[in-house]
């Protein structure tokens, strides 16, 4: 387990699922870090993200707007996300804002890490 | 200087009633003392309606200052007919200003009134100031033989400047500037006034008629960053009536409640006509006891009593040729009486017969007593108080259509006795009446249920319910209307004279306003609201006529956008309605009216919510740096009193969040600050935000519409979308309103306790 504090957003890897954590508030500036620190992780390798927000009290429109371009960039790069730990207010605007049509909601880590291992990944048809 | 002060038991000196007697002017009083009292050096226009009077309010200020005994001097000056030219009048300010100053540096006010030369004013004078005053007669004599009619007005007038400041500093108040103007000669009386005054370094008050006062503070290029103003109106219904009662008490004569109600109403709450026709009554030794005694006075007073003389004095000072006043009565009477009151200058030019300069002095004075309104081109009649049109009509059968005196004077008597129930009478409906203009101004954006614009809904709905239970049920309507920001409200009288031969004044009302306070055309919107005479419901046909009246004066006026609202006290039949409805007419009866009254004010007022009910409280925070978190923390404590629960705590710091997001981030806010206002009431928080600052141009505009917009400012526009869209969600009420100079969030979020 490898716990990072680059960026002053806390992450660990879990095999090559990152578990990225967001902080009491979740605004620009924060969001702004933790999608930094996503990127890292995808580009170190990682092919799954789990956000956790079991600190997270308060999430504004921007934060939220930053969690979709995460969500944009992980698909992109292949790569699966959960969120884990949401609290029901926070799960309540992201509902609002249709961001649970995107995204897998885990009750806590463990359950999230547990989701990605049942995980199978699509086999891509090989190009000739 | 004796310090004695006498405030305990003022004395009077120019007042000419005691101080407690005094009524309806106290703030314009104290007004005029704090003027006094200025440091820095300021002049006060007092600008009078014609009429109103002013005089007794001055002397009264005059004697406060005197007998306050402090450095200011106070001096008053009246001018009066008596003085023939500028030179005379202003020499005559000299003396009075001169006497008045010793009289306050001996403490002895009656002085004041004694008749004394300067000779014997320089013998009174306090040997502290005599050299002063003897190099000012000196002066003054030398000055008077100099042939320089302008020079000598202005060193007379520049009196008080000479005062050496060790002394104190004089405050002169000089009444009925209105005369100034009309004095024989070169010089200009009132422009100089206040050409001297307004550069003397001292505080002064002028007081004279609004029109005239403010021409000549023009004229004389006043620096009006350096003058006050302070207007003077008639008093209103309760002043008046006290001023009757203290008044007739004063001169011995008998009223009762209804003849002073009757002489309060019949002279439009003048203090001068009041007082003039109470001293009449007095001289005549005639009780007021019945609405006969009153006409009985008021034609007397007419016909050969004060108001005539006051009324003939004026037209002579407008005209001093007979023959041109016997004219002017007549133009002025038939444009008062007939339905034409508009001509051009060229036509009364050719119907008095007078040159193009003399018909200009003519009007001027008449515009200036407000007979008529004048522009240079177009004059029109028919103006002035219902005493000055009596007056006339006497004066034009007197002399004009040479009828019998007796004739005239029969007919003035029953004229005023069958109006004076009904002068009354319109008062009490008055007072019973909602106004409609102050309705149409409290609309303010508001949103109100629905149902009160359409009687045919309300009836159907509440028809046999107790008001009690209407008024409940009108609270609880899901349908709402929101209403315009009202600008302007006036008679449509104002708009078209001829709506005056259909309604009342004050029945029939144009109000120009925007919807959500844009003020752009698409939002600009006019409301035409008659209220109809009916003791019934309206039927269709007159429900028709009047929404054809309105759209015609909505059409001539070129108002493009309108919505007329008829409201009748018994409502509208079932017909009439359909009819209103397909016009797209709102409809209201009183009950409707009296209900969006109180919402109203409930909105604007809280009254509903007793003060001892609600806490407000302000917060106001630099933008950015996450200092939303302090609002959404501060709330919460609010909120917090209101047990609220938890999730709606929630979402109410994530609303706040929202909200100072956008304030932040969507305006030039020059100080870069969002005003914040909580306030707690018993089932609700409500929560305004507020910034300086325009929105910018392109809110609003369709996304791509642009071809500068980046994708980053769609994205950008998207989430702002975002902000509104939870703001919207997770409050109850949330309004978001342009205002001047910013933006302005309502947000109201209702606590709803887990049993309901």
């Amino acid at each position: 387990m490898e716990i990072s504090s680059s960026s002053a957003v806390r992450s660990h890897c879990v095999g090559t699922t990152a578990v990225v954590y967001a902080s009491d508030y979740l605004n620009k500036l924060t969001g702004e870090k933790i999608e930094r620190e996503c990127r890292r992780q995808l580009d170190s390798g990682c092919r799954a993200l789990v956000i956790d927000f079991s600190d997270t009290q308060l999430v504004n429109s921007i934060g939220i707007s930053i969690l979709l371009g995460i969500i944009d960039i992980a698909e992109k790069n292949a790569a699966r996300v959960v969120f884990s730990d949401v609290n029901s207010q926070t799960v309540e605007l992201f509902e609002m804002l249709g961001l649970t049509r995107h995204v897998v909601l885990a009750r806590n880590e463990e359950e999230a890490l547990s989701s990605l291992s049942s995980f199978v990944p699509p086999t891509w048809p090989t190009l000739h | 200087m004796n310090i004695n002060s006498s405030s305990e038991n003022p004395r009077r000196i120019l007042g000419r009633i005691a101080r407690q007697e005094f009524v309806g002017r106290g703030q314009e009083l104290e007004r005029i003392i704090l003027q006094a009292n200025a440091v820095d050096p300021r002049g006060l226009l007092v600008l009078l309606e014609p009429s109103a009077g002013v005089s007794e309010l001055l002397r009264q200020a005059y004697d406060q200052l005197f007998n306050r005994r402090s450095e200011i001097i106070p001096i008053y000056f009246a001018f009066t007919r008596n003085e023939s030219t500028a030179v005379s009048a202003a020499i005559e300010f000299l003396n009075t200003f001169l006497q008045q100053y010793v009289a306050y540096r001996r403490d002895e006010p009656t002085l004041c009134h004694a008749s004394l030369t300067l000779n014997d004013l320089v013998d009174l004078t306090p040997p502290a100031d005599l050299e002063w005053v003897e190099q000012l007669v000196g002066a003054y004599t030398r000055q008077r033989f100099s042939n320089d009619d302008k020079a000598l007005v202005r060193f007379c007038l520049s009196a008080p400047q000479r005062v050496p400041a060790r002394h104190g500093r004089p405050f002169v108040m000089l009444d009925g500037a209105q005369l100034a103007e009309y004095f024989n000669g070169t010089v200009v009386l009132g422009t100089e006034v206040l050409r001297v005054f307004s550069r003397a370094g001292l505080s002064f008050a002028l007081a004279g008629l609004r029109r005239q006062i403010l021409n000549a503070a023009h004229d004389a290029q006043c620096n009006f960053e350096m003058l006050d103003t302070l207007r003077l109106g008639q008093l209103d219904p309760e002043e008046g009536r006290k001023l009757v009662e203290y008044v007739a008490r004063r001169q011995q004569v008998i009223t009762t409640e209804e003849t002073r109600e009757l002489l309060v109403q019949q002279f439009a709450g003048s203090p001068f006509f009041i007082t003039s026709f109470l001293q009449a009554a007095r001289e005549k030794n005639a009780p007021l006891a019945s609405y006969l005694d009153c006409e009985r006075v008021y034609v007397d007073e007419l016909l050969g009593g004060h108001i005539h003389r006051h009324f003939a004095d004026l037209l002579e000072e407008i005209s001093s040729d007979a023959d041109t006043r016997r004219a002017l009565t007549r133009l002025l009477w038939e444009a008062a009486a007939g339905e034409e009151h508009t001509a051009s200058f060229e036509s009364w030019r050719k119907r008095l017969h007078l040159g193009a300069s003399e018909l200009q002095n003519v009007l001027h004075r008449l515009h200036v007593q407000e007979f008529v309104n004048w522009n240079g081109a177009v004059v029109e009649a028919g103006g002035g108080p219902q005493v000055w049109k009596d007056y006339l009509k006497a004066r034009y059968r007197l002399d004009v259509a040479d009828e019998p005196r007796a004739l005239v004077v029969a007919e003035a008597l029953a004229d005023s006795l069958k109006r004076a129930p009904h002068t009354v009478a319109r008062h009490f409906k008055q007072i019973a009446r909602l106004s409609l203009r102050e309705l149409l101004s409290g609309f303010d954006c508001q949103r109100v249920p629905e149902s009160l614009f359409n009687h045919g809904v309300f009836s159907q709905r509440y028809r046999g319910k107790t008001a009690e239970d209407i008024a409940s049920e009108v609270d609880s309507e899901t349908e709402l209307i929101k209403l315009p920001q009202i600008v302007h409200a006036a008679s449509s009288t104002a708009f078209n004279p001829d709506m005056r031969q259909v309604c009342d004044e004050e029945r029939c009302v144009v109000a120009h306003g925007f919807e959500e306070a844009a003020y752009t055309d698409a939002q600009e919107v006019v409301w035409l609201v008659a209220e109809i005479e009916a003791k019934l419901e309206v039927e269709t046909e007159l429900a028709d006529l009047w929404c054809d009246r309105l759209d015609i004066l909505a059409r001539t006026a070129g108002f493009k956008r309108y919505q007329i609202w008829l409201i009748s006290k018994e409502g509208f039949s079932i017909e009439a309605n359909s009819l209103l409805r397909g016009r797209a007419a709102f409809s209201s009866n009183r009950l409707q009216l009296e209900l969006l009254a109180a919402r109203l004010s409930d909105a604007r007022l809280s009254p509903a919510v007793s003060s001892e009910d609600v806490d407000e409280f302000m917060l106001v925070l630099p933008m950015g740096e996450d200092n939303e978190l302090i609002a959404a923390n501060t709330v919460e404590q609010f909120a917090r009193r209101l047990s609220f629960r938890p999730e709606a705590l929630n979402q109410i710091k994530t609303a706040i969040v929202e909200a100072c997001i956008n304030a932040s981030e969507h305006s030039f806010s020059p100080d870069r600050k969002i005003y914040q206002r909580f306030r707690v009431e018993n089932d609700r928080l409500v929560i305004t935000i507020s910034s300086r600052g325009i929105l910018p141009t392109n809110l609003g505009t369709p996304k791509g519409s642009n071809p500068d917009r980046s994708e980053a400012d769609d994205a950008s526009d998207e989430r702002r979308g975002w902000g509104l869209k939870l703001i919207r969600t997770l409050m109850d009420e949330v309004e978001f309103e342009r205002v001047d100079e910013g933006t302005r969030l309502r947000m109201t979020k209702y606590v709803r306790h887990s049993s309901s």
